[in-house]
């Protein structure tokens, strides 16, 4: 691909914000060129300004935000000089459009969706309504909507998230832009969606030769489309180069961080590398590196000299120090190296739980069956579900969103009364009514651990009350002396300072949050947590601190985990046993490793070549499985849920559970 | 590798190589290269110390509300007009409790003896009408107050408890869809009329906006994440309601209370003047407004100042109000 030419060129660029009477400022001093048909990712944790940074090639700051500095040349104009809307509308939508995060609210959900893209192409064309009309047609077709004549006139709630995100990338495309920015276009969407919409951006690109930036802070995502990376750290660009450059020989010890701290790289039974610490607070002025009181090996210069731009190849630049001659040598860390030949590790030597003969089961789930509303708008969100779960183990449960992960989760935990079958709790019955003493057990045995860190506290509460909230109910303690000992206790155990017990929880970043979050299900010395996706609301570098500390308690009070996710690559990380759900049914149960070595059932496949891998050479090279539930037929041969090899689970009927017999002798 | 990287500005004098110079460098900093180039030691406090913001809502609901100074002002208007009914009383040269009538000094214009004049039997109307803005006050508070506890507590079980939810509901339906005026009519007419009557009725015909309004917020609240750990941890009902979900409705509880005096004093006001809120002999606003109804064409004095009262408390309260709701709306925090 030719890419010789700048499309876009933003130099130096500074955004500032008032905010309650103070100045943020987001962007500082950041520069990029952009070439013609590229696809650059720029990534960072939330916060470092990479959203921000792109906004304003659109005009699309907020109110209280503006350039205060720096240019942006786009076709011979300096567009960061721009005011008015007027003038805006010449760029927005026709040569520079975006996609944003969410499909739910980017479309008006009282206009029918054809409108909706006729009207971008209306205002960027000049052609007849007829003619436009026939336009929106082609262009619904070309983003792969099915039956596109039908769905014209249908409004977006009939559309599935999925789908509502093609319609979006439709209307920008529609009007055949140069630049298309892309925010977090798949974030909200599930991990087999996802695979399709960037599959989907990514023919878009070749036929209309757009380019195109992506803004993400999943770097499997990135490996998967980008061509050239810019990693953001506090509103600067701290290194830029392309894929193959940043992924397997990154530069900045961020960059390093940032990698290393995926579950990905991570090699089971061993501590992720973390990055301590959160971003700066950027209503502060930063002298020299910003990522310095970070940096286990920053040098005495990066606190007091911003460090310049050194080029180790003309494609790529690292904004640090540690590239300067006279600096002292550092290594990269190992799990860089290891990225490319990771595939070869062996996962599946440690022992695990339910592979020993005298194993406790501690839950057990015996044909439970949840639904909610009564009559004919009765939903069955759990449909006829077995496991058990074994004392010790971390045993896992993947799906997408509204397979009825998280309602299996809460009905152990007794929020969601189920409709059928039976929960036992170390033998014992823990669904339906219960006498009070087994309540109480069951309280203080089974706890939970919520997915967002920001509702899962309450606010007007300071961390002291949180975290005593379950040792004051039980009344688990002698006297107050005591009550505050333990706190201090659980908050230490946590990683967290005695002294935050005083704070309110604004006062807290999300991974610390997180951390009260398990303090608080921590004190009650449970021996069974539910966790439901504990980690994905969080930024990367702070993932890893969240998953090495429930690994690290497992280990010292035996805790066993029920861990709930979307994400087979963290899962495979953490887990000893996996179980995969679609639509309230439990498809696939195994070991984890088998599981990713002999996946069965088609969803399963399906689910495991949509991952995104932090790997360019393994992301350009996959063939994305597409499941299709037509393809069972269970009319006369009715399914079954059978234990095809030891420990392996599959659920299907004769016909399916032969083939998989005959795949697994192959 | 490192000595195969090229500084870029190496090749570049003009743009780095003298900033980024030794030289330069020790001078910018003070420090000799070696030290410059070697590990800074690493403090995990330094890294822990989080770039979290100082933000307290209740500080930005203050500096917001104070920011608005014509709020501000009505909120003083309000406080000078009730402290100075008290002045009022004291300094006036009649004390309300030895007024007599007498025909002698009726409708007398207000003078240095009167200072707001007599009413039709020829009682001092200045001492009438500080105190009836007393009562009309104090009716307001009472009634209020009276609104807000019955309304919350039952909000909150309406809008938490699910089995209770149709009940309240028809009970809303009820209340809504017939006018208090009728209610009023009714109550004045089979109990009879005296302040706590009025109050009691008012507040058994009012809860139910506050109790919706709590509802509606509990219902928004109530499967947040962190009720739901409260559950697992087994806290009880009660509990959650007060420390989760109470604190985070007190802002609109306010305004509702803010907003609840105006119109209870309006309310006061109509009633009393068709003749179905206090009895006569209880000195309020609105029963001085009745009073004047016969006379106020050629006496219009006996009308201005009651209603002028009454407005400048509605009005400087309404805005207040008003003012206060958009400062506890965390969306105004920027």
């Amino acid at each position: 691909m030719e890419k010789e030419k700048i499309i876009l060129s933003a130099k130096d660029v500074e955004i500032q914000f008032s905010l309650r009477g103070d100045r943020l400022t987001a962007i500082r001093g950041c520069s990029l060129d952009l070439y013609e048909g590229e696809t650059l990712a720029i990534v960072g944790e939330s916060g470092s300004g990479k959203s921000v940074f792109t906004k304003s090639f659109l005009g699309m700051l907020d109110q209280n935000g503006s350039v205060t500095g720096g240019s942006i040349l786009f076709e011979g104009e300096d567009i960061a000089r721009l005011k008015s809307e007027k003038d805006w509308r010449r760029i927005r939508g026709g040569k520079i459009a975006m996609v944003m995060q969410d499909p739910m609210t980017s479309l008006n959900p009282l206009k029918r969706i054809g409108q909706q893209v006729e009207e971008s192409i209306l205002l960027h064309q000049q052609l007849t309504p007829a003619e436009a009309r026939k336009e929106a047609l082609h262009m619904l077709e070309l983003v792969g909507i099915p039956d596109a004549e039908r769905r014209y006139s249908q409004y977006p709630h009939e559309f599935s998230g999925g789908m509502r995100q093609r319609v979006v990338i439709a209307i920008a495309v529609a009007c055949r832009p140069r630049i298309l920015i892309c925010d977090e276009p798949t974030t909200a969407l599930d991990v087999t969606i996802q695979a399709q919409i960037l599959a989907l951006i990514r023919d878009l690109q070749k036929k209309f030769g757009m380019t195109i930036i992506y803004i993400t802070h999943d770097l499997g995502v990135v490996a998967n489309v980008a061509e050239r990376v810019a990693v953001m750290y506090a509103g600067q660009i701290i290194e830029i180069g392309t894929a193959e450059e940043i992924f397997y020989d990154p530069r900045h010890p961020y960059s390093w961080a940032l990698l290393g701290a995926l579950p990905q790289l991570g090699i089971k039974g061993e501590k992720l590398p973390t990055i301590e610490g959160t971003p700066p607070n950027l209503f502060n002025r930063i002298t020299g590196d910003a990522f310095a009181p970070r940096n286990r090996q920053a040098l005495q210069i990066d606190y007091q000299v911003e460090p310049p731009y050194f080029e180790v190849t003309s494609t790529h630049k690292a904004k640090t120090w540690l590239l300067d001659p006279r600096a002292p040598r550092v290594e990269q860390p190992d799990s860089i190296k290891r990225l490319s030949g990771r595939m070869t590790v062996d996962y599946g030597s440690a022992r695990h739980p339910h592979e020993d003969p005298d194993r406790e089961t501690l839950i057990q789930v015996r044909d439970m069956q949840v639904t909610f509303g009564t009559g004919r708008r009765k939903f069955v969100a759990v449909d006829h579900v077995s496991f058990e779960i074994y004392r010790g183990e971390t045993f896992a449960l993947v799906g997408e969103s509204g397979s009825g992960k998280t309602t299996i989760g809460r009905a152990i935990t007794r929020i969601n009364p189920i409709s059928a079958g039976e929960i036992l709790y170390k033998g014992r019955r823990i669904s339906g009514r219960i006498s009070k003493e087994l309540d109480r057990e069951v309280i203080k045995g089974c706890q939970m651990i919520f997915q967002d860190p920001l509702a899962s506290l309450n606010e007007r509460a300071k961390v002291d009350y949180i975290v005593s909230e379950g040792i004051r109910n039980l009344h688990m303690y002698r006297d107050e002396a005591e009550r505050q000992e333990m706190v201090r206790n659980a908050l230490c155990e946590v990683g967290l300072l005695p002294e935050f017990a005083s704070r309110f929880p604004h006062e807290f970043s999300g991974g610390q949050r997180q951390r009260i979050g398990i303090a608080r299900a921590l004190i009650m010395k449970p021996e069974f947590i539910v966790a439901d996706e504990p980690i994905s609301a969080l930024d990367v570098s702070i993932r890893a601190q969240v998953l090495n500390l429930l690994n690290e308690l497992k280990t010292t009070y035996g805790l066993t985990y029920l861990f709930i996710a979307h994400d087979l690559s963290v899962v495979r990380f953490i887990a000893d046993r996996i179980a995969v759900i679609y639509k309230g049914r439990i498809v696939e149960l195994s070991e984890a490793e088998e599981l990713f070595r002999h996946p069965l059932h088609p969803y399963t496949k399906a689910l495991l070549s949509a991952i995104p891998e932090p790997d360019p050479a393994v992301e350009r090279n996959k063939d994305l499985v597409v499941y299709d539930p037509s393809v069972h037929d269970y009319t006369e041969d009715k399914p079954v849920w059978c234990e095809i090899l030891p420990g392996h689970f599959v659920f299907g009927n004769s016909a399916e559970l032969e083939s998989y017999r005959a795949a697994l002798r192959a | 590798m490192t000595d195969s990287i090229r500084s870029m500005f190496d090749e570049m004098p003009e743009q780095g190589g003298r900033i980024y110079s030794t030289e330069a460098l020790e001078q910018m900093t003070g420090e000799p290269e070696e030290k410059l180039f070697s590990f800074a030691e690493y403090h995990p406090e330094e890294a822990e110390r989080t770039g979290y913001s100082d933000y307290s809502y209740w500080k930005s609901v203050w500096r917001i509300f104070l920011k608005k100074k014509f709020a501000v002002a009505m909120v003083i208007l309000f406080l000078a007009v009730f402290v100075f009914s008290f002045v009022a009383l004291a300094i006036g040269k009649y004390q309300y409790d030895s007024l007599v009538p007498d025909n002698r000094q009726m409708f007398i214009s207000p003078n240095g003896e009167y200072w707001f004049g007599t009413d039709n039997i020829g009682r001092d109307y200045w001492c009438q009408v500080w105190y009836a803005t007393q009562t009309s006050i104090k009716l307001a508070a009472i009634v209020a107050l009276g609104e807000c506890v019955v309304g919350v507590v039952l909000g909150c079980l309406w809008g938490y408890v699910r089995k209770l939810d149709r009940f309240f509901t028809e009970i809303y339906n009820i209340l809504y869809s017939v006018p208090t005026i009728i209610y009023m009519t009714l109550i004045a007419l089979m109990i009879g009329r005296s302040f706590w009557i009025m109050c009691i009725t008012l507040i058994l015909f009012h809860w139910i906006y506050m109790a919706k309004n709590v509802r509606n917020l509990v219902f928004m609240y109530r499967d947040r994440e962190y009720n739901l750990a409260s559950r697992c941890l087994g806290t009880r009902l009660g509990t959650i309601l007060s420390r989760n979900i109470l604190p985070y409705l007190i802002s609109v509880i306010i305004l509702r209370l803010a907003l609840s005096i105006p119109s209870t004093i309006g309310y006061e006001t109509t009633l009393s003047y068709l003749g179905l809120g206090l009895d006569v002999n209880t000195p309020s606003l609105g029963i001085l407004l009745r009073n004047s109804r016969a006379y106020f064409l050629d006496y219009p004095y006996l009308l201005i100042f009651p209603a002028a009262i009454v407005s400048i408390v509605t009005v400087a309260f309404y805005l207040a109000g008003n003012a206060f709701s958009d400062a506890a709306d965390p969306r105004n925090h920027v």
